[in-house]
């Protein structure tokens, strides 16, 4: 067993107990003088899926937040950040338009907060070619995860997916592992491909079921399910479509029949709402960051920026976790420079030479370096769904694959200590 | 209900297009080298969208103007001819041109094979069965997805993504913009010189009357079939100039309901002039984008969309184009032939 | 194994009438005014999310229904006396793609309104039901059922047995001789529109319900029903019902197809291709004219 436990840790618990003096803290970021920047604007851009199937702009919204926040705190050595966020309309042709608008047009230093479906394995190679790095917070599919200049906060579907079925089998005795997850190669089969091999690693038994996005008919995947002979079931969908594929499984009256597990997407402050009591002590959830509530420091400013900075109905979310972390970060980075030498060559050796940053928003540290691909986090928890929230039942836990070989190689390379 | 009647101003219009070739041939060279000139890239991204739909357009318009058929499907094959031009890139490492033009055959195949049920239907029926075409089309390609350099027949492997190389002669997104331009210019040239020849007289006898065509002598299905096959030869093209133009494919690009699109935004444009085609591209790729950058809220700009296609359908019957000429003709008094309405 | 296959038959007789009750819908339209409705799953989304909204409220769920079909009615009505008037003189393509403008304005209102997040759609009839053969069939997709072939029968008794049916009929079988006849087709498209506004929304509450509460789904949903209806020859009811069922048994049977399972989903768009195809043998087409 790899898995490395780090609740507890000394460091976590002592600046919880500094950070417990101020209970409705003032938000703190950047220079936190409570100057407002005033010099020449440093562009900032940001890609994301806001008009489509789903709206993934939460992502920028809580790095706009952090960033109007430094900008009213001294920006970066008094140059304010200039943050540009544009929709991707989930369209590919979108996508590439508005990167080349933000990269050529604009000549951002730096990509922070994007959350989309498409943007990045269109975008990939123009940033490569433009030696511009993107910070992202929302990744979903692999080429997010295999491109040199891309970098994300949170870990997509498949370290969540092995990671919900790694604590399967070791707290529901699981055996064997049936995935739901989308015909999309880079999503799907990307993620419950390596649940079947974790599940092989161990002499288990896992399968996938793959739907299409546009799938109506919920009842026959549920059945298929039921057909692969499966102890557990890994829900790894949208939640809207976790939603109606649980309304099937739970009208087939089958619930209790087996051990319920999902990925990421049904960690969200309205989903325990929306699924109703019958999943509360049932279904557990791998959550990507540390909990939505949770009391570090991270945590509590997290909310206090956008508290102050953000508006009410920007999502409090795993993403905004993540586009707060991926901004706090950069403007970390960045803040090292000579703020007269900030370009986007300065930008991207910053970033490129992030170590071993932390925060208790997340299970590891956090990393960039010269790879050719980066998957900083890859620890993840699980919570239990309860009445009307979430209870934390498995604490920080790396997750085994072989999958992460690679990522490993480069840590060891780096001296990162994980 | 015989909406469908031919109206009576292309011949004319057609008359005036030849005559001024040498024009025609200027207006080309410089919609393909000033733009980069004058806009940002931004701009230039979206323009060379703009003129792979106008290729793409204009297949739908020959359809709909020679044989009055509609096609429901034209996107599901310019993915196709996009499928076929990736996995030859990949595949054999062909040169562009090889993979745009087997892309393009590829694609004039599956239109040959819509053809089929064409032979015996028409109007909304048609119609429907090319829907259903493109809405397998995107079910499929999406368990498939576009090859980006994987092994196996479908060419497609979970990994960092690939990219497909451009054209020797074109692979800066300015030399890009400048080639689709003059592929597009020369589709265009196809499609004309098809129906001022043999084919276009076959065309407009088979339009007036099927019975009066098979009497005269013309070979019905098989002008029927070419017609398929050289609208869907341009469509793959287009798909290959697209995925050169991103350097891959996604299959998030092709639902079924863009087909239906951009059909109702060729009729929008005006199928009966190739200004149309060019006007339908723009409203499909620029104005969205125009409207995303004055920062019209997605949402709002469906509805903006919505409502507009619905009046332009309503209110000019020769489209967009149709009406340009109307005023054209009115502004300098200057009457050719049919086209007083 | 038997048990198997009578449960996927079960299962998908269940999406099999969601199928056939939004292919009736479009069918009874088309008949009567010659517009295949492309807006037919927005306005069925509009009255799905109406009817969330008003149970949100914590309103009694009568009223949701209510709303919902109330919405949808108002919609279609005012899209069929104000809109498709003007398009009356093009040819059907041409105003079936007009619909598709109205979809559009449709789902950018739904999302406008509504801002785009998981929902779920919660109605009396889920936790009622009963099993056959180890497949428990909940109380709403009963209604769908029952929904589906009550409107099959009540609209083949009305076109048949009523004077505004007999118009209908009329108008379907040739507009302009109709009209030149006397029919008032203005106010008898104006039932149909209403009619068919009112199964869009009570199909949209169900299919919110049973498939998913997502505007752009349930919109684009509009696709395969389309093929049910093609199987109908975009006329009869009862075979655009039958062809529902069947499309819905045939995707889910391929489930047990591995190699095809992951491509079931495109099945409506096949069978219709290749019903289309057979019942078109041997027809030859040679002079120009409607379909």
């Amino acid at each position: 067993m790899k898995s490395h436990l780090w609740g507890g840790s000394a460091a976590i618990a002592v600046l919880l107990l500094l950070s417990a003096g101020s209970a409705a803290a003032a938000p703190s970021c950047g220079l936190n003088n409570g100057q407002a920047a005033t010099g020449e604007p440093i562009k900032v851009g940001a890609i994301v899926g806001r008009t489509g199937p789903d709206d993934f702009s939460s992502a920028s919204r809580a790095a706009k937040a952090y960033f109007d926040c430094v900008n009213a705190n001294g920006g970066i050595h008094g140059r304010p950040i200039e943050y540009l966020v544009e929709d991707d309309q989930w369209n590919p042709e979108v996508a590439a338009q508005v990167a080349t608008k933000l990269v050529k047009d604009e000549d951002v230093v730096a990509l922070v907060g994007n959350a989309s479906f498409v943007e990045m394995g269109v975008n990939a190679k123009l940033y490569e070619e433009e030696g511009v790095m993107a910070m992202a917070s929302g990744c979903a599919v692999a080429e997010c995860f295999e491109s040199k200049n891309i970098v994300s906060t949170n870990e997509g579907p498949l370290p969540s997916s092995v990671g919900a079925a790694q604590w399967a089998v070791a707290n529901l005795g699981s055996t064997n592992v049936v995935c739901i997850g989308l015909t999309i190669p880079s999503v799907g089969p990307y993620s419950c491909g390596w649940v079947e091999k974790y599940m092989q690693s161990k002499n288990l038994a896992g399968t996938s079921v793959l739907l299409d996005p546009s799938a109506a008919d919920m009842n026959s995947a549920f059945l298929e399910a039921v057909a692969s002979g499966a102890d557990t079931v890994l829900v790894n969908l949208p939640a809207g479509m976790a939603a109606a594929f649980l309304k099937a499984a739970l009208e087939s009256g089958q619930r209790d029949s087996y051990k319920w597990i999902s990925s990421t997407p049904l960690y969200d402050r309205d989903v325990p709402a929306m699924l109703g009591t019958d999943w509360s002590g049932v279904m557990y959830v791998n959550i990507e960051l540390t909990p939505i509530d949770g009391k570090g420091p991270d945590a509590s400013n997290w909310r206090a920026v956008l508290d102050a900075f953000g508006t009410a109905d920007d999502p409090r979310d795993t993403f905004s976790q993540a586009g707060y972390l991926s901004a706090r970060f950069f403007v970390a980075a960045i803040l090292q420079q000579d703020p007269a030498k900030l370009d986007r060559a300065t930008v991207t050796e910053a970033i490129r030479n992030i170590k071993n940053y932390t925060s208790d928003l997340l299970c590891g540290p956090y990393y960039v370096g010269p790879g050719d691909r980066h998957m900083p986090n890859h620890a993840n928890m699980m919570v239990e769904m309860v009445e009307g929230g979430y209870k934390v039942v498995g604490e920080c836990m790396d997750v085994d694959s072989a999958y992460l070989d690679p990522y490993r190689a480069n840590e060891k390379a780096l001296g990162i200590v994980n | 209900m015989m909406a469908s009647d031919p109206p009576v101003v292309s011949t004319p219009a057609l008359a005036v297009w030849r005559s001024r070739s040498i024009g025609l041939l200027l207006l080309v060279a410089a919609l393909a080298f000033l733009p980069p000139l004058l806009l940002a890239s931004l701009w230039l991204k979206v323009l060379t969208g703009v003129a792979i739909y106008t290729l793409t357009a204009a297949a739908i318009a020959l359809l709909y103007r020679r044989l009055g058929l509609v096609s429901l499907a034209h996107v599901a094959l310019m993915g196709a001819g996009g499928w076929v031009g990736l996995r030859l890139a990949y595949g054999l490492g062909t040169p562009f041109e090889v993979n745009m033009l087997a892309g393009g055959i590829a694609a004039a195949g599956l239109g040959m094979v819509f053809a089929y049920p064409a032979l015996r239907m028409r109007g909304l029926y048609l119609a429907l069965v090319t829907l259903m075409i493109a809405g397998a089309f995107a079910i499929i390609v999406n368990v498939l997805q576009f090859p980006n350099g994987g092994g196996g027949w479908s060419g497609f492997a979970v990994k960092s993504a690939g990219y497909m190389p451009r054209p020797a002669i074109a692979t800066s997104d300015v030399g890009y913009y400048a080639y689709c331009v003059v592929v597009t210019a020369l589709g265009m040239a196809l499609i004309h010189w098809h129906e001022i020849g043999k084919a276009g007289r076959a065309w407009a006898l088979i339009r007036r009357s099927e019975a009066a065509a098979m009497s005269s002598g013309v070979d019905v299905p098989f002008y029927k079939v070419w017609a398929f096959a050289l609208s869907g030869f341009l469509a793959g093209i287009a798909g290959v100039l697209l995925a050169g133009n991103l350097q891959m494919l996604d299959a998030r690009s092709f639902p079924a309901a863009e087909s239906v699109m951009i059909f109702a935004l060729t009729i929008v444009g005006g199928a009966w002039n190739p200004v149309g085609a060019l006007i339908a591209a723009a409203l499909y790729r620029l104005v969205p984008a125009l409207l995303n950058d004055f920062g019209v809220n997605g949402d709002a700009a469906y509805i903006i969309f919505g409502a507009a296609l619905i009046h332009a359908l309503a209110t000019a019957p020769r489209g967009i184009a149709g009406q340009l000429e109307d005023l054209a003709s009115r502004l300098f008094g200057r009457s050719n032939g049919g086209n007083t309405r | 194994m038997l048990g198997t296959y009578g449960m996927f038959l079960v299962s998908g007789l269940a999406v099999g009438a969601l199928y056939a009750l939004g292919g009736v819908g479009l069918v009874i339209l088309n008949r009567a005014t010659g517009v295949l409705n492309f807006a037919y799953g927005a306005i069925g989304a509009v009255g799905a999310m109406t009817a969330w909204q008003v149970l949100e409220w914590h309103l009694p769920e009568p009223l949701a229904w209510a709303a919902a079909m109330g919405v949808s009615l108002a919609l279609s009505l005012g899209f069929g006396l104000l809109v498709a008037p003007q398009l009356a003189h093009r040819e059907p393509v041409i105003k079936a793609v007009a619909t598709l403008g109205f979809a559009l304005c449709l789902l950018g209102l739904m999302n406008l309104i509504w801002m785009v997040t998981s929902r779920k759609l919660g109605l009396f009839s889920d936790s009622l039901g009963f099993s056959i053969i180890g497949v428990r069939i909940n109380g709403t997709r009963l209604i769908a059922l029952a929904g589906g072939v009550t409107a099959t029968i009540a609209m083949g008794i009305y076109l048949s047995r009523t004077r505004t049916g007999l118009l209908m009929r009329a108008l379907a079988d040739n507009r302009e001789v109709a009209a030149i006849l006397g029919v008032p087709v203005r106010r008898v498209e104006a039932i149909a529109w209403g009619i068919s506004g009112v199964l869009a929304g009570f199909t949209g509450l169900l299919f919110g319900g049973l498939v998913r509460l997502d505007p752009a789904v349930l919109t684009f949903l509009v696709i395969p029903v389309i093929a049910t209806t093609i199987i109908g020859r975009l006329k009869s009811i009862p075979v655009t019902f039958v062809a529902g069922l069947l499309i819905g048994v045939t995707e889910s049977m391929l489930t047990l197809v591995k190699p095809l399972a992951p491509f079931r989903v495109a099945a409506p768009f096949v069978i219709a291709t290749l019903a289309l195809m057979w019942l078109q043998r041997g027809r030859r087409l040679t002079f120009a004219g409607e379909d």
